[in-house]
């Protein structure tokens, strides 16, 4: 089976991503990018930060270059670097400097897990500057109008150690996430996995009164992700109960004790 | 060629050649002469019956005779002279003077013997063959002094580690009694009385242990009885043992208890109860037990009072269900205010009734 590819710069959304909206999350990214603002999203995991992100690619018609941060993502993995290529050194762009020079969207994932030195690199794409100096090669490149810089944030996550610097984050124009309302729950999930009404409303109690414990030993509480998963797994024929269970109890916590009360809170509903 | 039964071991020191020397005729009385002068000591037989060959052959008993005799008059004072001088007599014989062989037996003998007046020899070695006697028949008396030593110092240290946990369950048994409920501690110190008075060390595990099981409600106090005395009778068996079952660490423990439970406690499920309820209510309640609650406190709005054991089914996983219906209820209460008193709304409602009826109503 042949397998295509293009080049990052030159890929662009073909199908509209299913997104449905939140509250005016839409109209906020499209006055910021008319505004020529860099965007922060911030809100818990499995919320729908990167579909919405995906989502504004696709609206606006430009290149998504998506970078998931990891903690030994360096500035040097971001704007570019010197590599050997046969008896010659050449120029290696790096993810950031591709998206700008695409005139497209630089999409951070997790931003905070990558290396301090990394979040100095996006300061002065962040201004009324909108460069991306390229130390190592001696050259700045401007950025141009339609170029967006979007970084994705989790405040549940952060702890004294790991979090934005207040210079870093008051550079942003900030989208706040959160779980969707339940009805808006069920629509996205009989859309994304196909499941029947009845189901997804029960799928949607149970994460509710799951994510009732957020503040009672769960660090975070079911995604609508991990509800589409289960939904996906009901659909594909595995009882509700073990897909749940595989889906919303077990990825989210290891305590013994509040997986079963978990499981409890299912059985409750199916 | 056999000798029959009387040569006895005599082969051990005759070679077949020494044997062949001998005239036929004298070849049993050579093997009886060997095996006698044998019996002295086993040296001297073997240097006899090397030279006593040559003797037999000159065919003249007397010679064999006095050879014998003087070879012994020697070996009796000293067994090391006697194989000397059954060594050298022969050819002392053959010499011109015949005097000679008698003379260096008597010189032989003579030093051997040591001066005929030296009578302390005798003594000593009489007192010592006294004292060597005596010792022979203490031997099993000091045997058993050293039994008895070994006894009695195996009992110190087992009375010295008993003290020891006495102290150390003196120490334990009031912060325990602190914790236990106090409905629990008649029986409780019944029972660790029965265990220390057989063992203070297992007495020290029980205290623990049977602390968990009756606060805990993991059986009844009678239970805890039973428990400890199948625990006694395996402490009378085997020490370790029994203190392995009161630290509940033996299997036949924990089957026995099984036996004993009643139904399924509280404390054992009450985090999955209560972090249930609080998903449910959508916020924080808080589990009591019905033993561990007066009346006053079971009116908090926030608590669940659930009782300390569910015994309505046989299985656990059934009575988990009747505490899951009851802490469901618990939650709903919570979630909807069921009892959510307010005389604010009390007093609006009068004055409506009032308004609607006069001030009569």
């Amino acid at each position: 089976m042949g397998v295509e590819s293009q080049r990052v710069e030159d890929y662009k959304l073909a199908k509209e991503p299913y997104y449905v909206p939140l509250h005016n999350e839409i109209e906020l990214f499209e006055a910021a990018y008319e505004s020529k603002l860099p965007v922060m999203l911030k809100g818990p995991t499995g919320c729908g930060k990167t579909r919405f992100v995906e989502h504004m690619s696709w609206r606006l018609e430009r290149t998504l270059v998506t970078v998931a941060c990891h903690e030994d993502l360096t500035a040097s993995d971001l704007v570019g670097k010197y590599t050997l290529r046969g008896d010659e050194t050449v120029w290696q762009d790096g993810p950031l400097t591709t998206a700008v020079k695409a005139a497209g969207i630089a999409y951070l994932d997790e931003v905070v897990e990558a290396r301090k030195d990394t979040t100095v690199v996006i300061h002065p794409l962040t201004d009324d500057r909108r460069v991306l100096p390229l130390e190592k090669k001696g050259e700045i490149v401007q950025a141009p109008d339609e170029f967006q810089l979007v970084i994705s944030y989790n405040p549940g996550y952060q702890s004294v150690l790991k979090d934005l610097k207040h210079s870093t984050k008051q550079r942003f124009v900030a989208i706040e996430f959160d779980y969707p309302t339940p009805e808006i729950e069920e629509t996205i999930l009989r859309s994304e996995s196909g499941i029947d009404e009845d189901t997804a409303a029960k799928l949607v109690k149970i994460a509710e009164k799951v994510r009732n414990l957020r503040t009672h030993g769960l660090e975070e509480g079911v995604s609508t992700r991990l509800l589409v998963y289960a939904g996906q797994l009901i659909t594909d024929g595995v009882e509700p109960i073990p897909a749940c269970e595989a889906t919303i109890c077990k990825p989210i916590t290891d305590d013994v004790e509040m997986q079963r009360s978990i499981i409890e809170i299912i059985a409750t509903q199916f | 060629m056999t000798f029959g039964p009387a040569v006895g071991n005599v082969g051990m020191y005759v070679a077949r050649e020494m044997l062949q020397a001998v005239p036929e005729d004298q070849r049993q009385s050579y093997l009886r002469m060997v095996e006698e002068v044998s019996e002295l000591k086993y040296q001297l037989g073997v240097e006899v019956a090397r030279q006593l060959p040559r003797l037999l052959a000159e065919h003249d008993p007397e010679l064999v005779a006095r050879y014998l005799e003087q070879v012994r008059d020697v070996a009796d004072v000293g067994w090391k002279s006697g194989v000397e001088v059954a060594k050298q007599l022969p050819d002392l014989y053959g010499a011109p003077d015949e005097s000679l062989a008698d003379a260096y037996v008597q010189i032989v003998a003579d030093a051997t013997h040591g001066p005929s007046e030296d009578t302390e020899t005798d003594e000593l070695a009489g007192e010592l063959e006294t004292l060597e006697r005596e010792l022979r028949e203490m031997e099993p008396k000091v045997k058993r002094a050293q039994e008895l030593r070994t006894q009695l110092a195996a009992r110190d240290r087992r009375d010295e580690k008993r003290r020891k946990h006495a102290v150390e369950l003196a120490s334990a048994l009031p912060p325990i009694l602190a914790r236990l409920r106090p409905r629990y501690r008649p029986p409780y110190l019944t029972q660790v009385r029965q265990i220390a008075s057989a063992d203070p060390e297992a007495s020290l595990e029980a205290a623990d242990t049977l602390l968990d099981l009756l606060n805990g409600d993991r059986v009844s106090p009678e239970g805890a009885a039973e428990w400890v005395n199948r625990g006694l009778d395996v402490l009378d068996r085997n020490k370790e043992v029994g203190r392995g079952y009161f630290r509940l660490g033996s299997k036949y423990a924990l089957e026995v208890l099984d036996e004993l439970k009643e139904g399924l406690a509280l404390k054992s499920v009450a985090r999955v109860l209560k972090l249930y309820a609080t998903a449910l209510a959508g916020r924080e309640v808080v589990i009591r037990s019905a033993a561990d609650v007066d009346m006053a406190e079971a009116q908090n709005l926030d608590n669940i009072v659930l009782p300390a054991e569910m015994r309505y089914f046989d299985e656990d996983e059934k009575n988990f269900l009747a505490y899951k219906v009851a802490a469901a209820q618990g939650a709903g209460r919570i979630e909807f205010g069921t009892y959510s008193l307010s005389l604010d709304r009390i007093s609006d409602t009068v004055s409506e009734l009032q308004s609607q009826y006069g001030q009569a109503a």
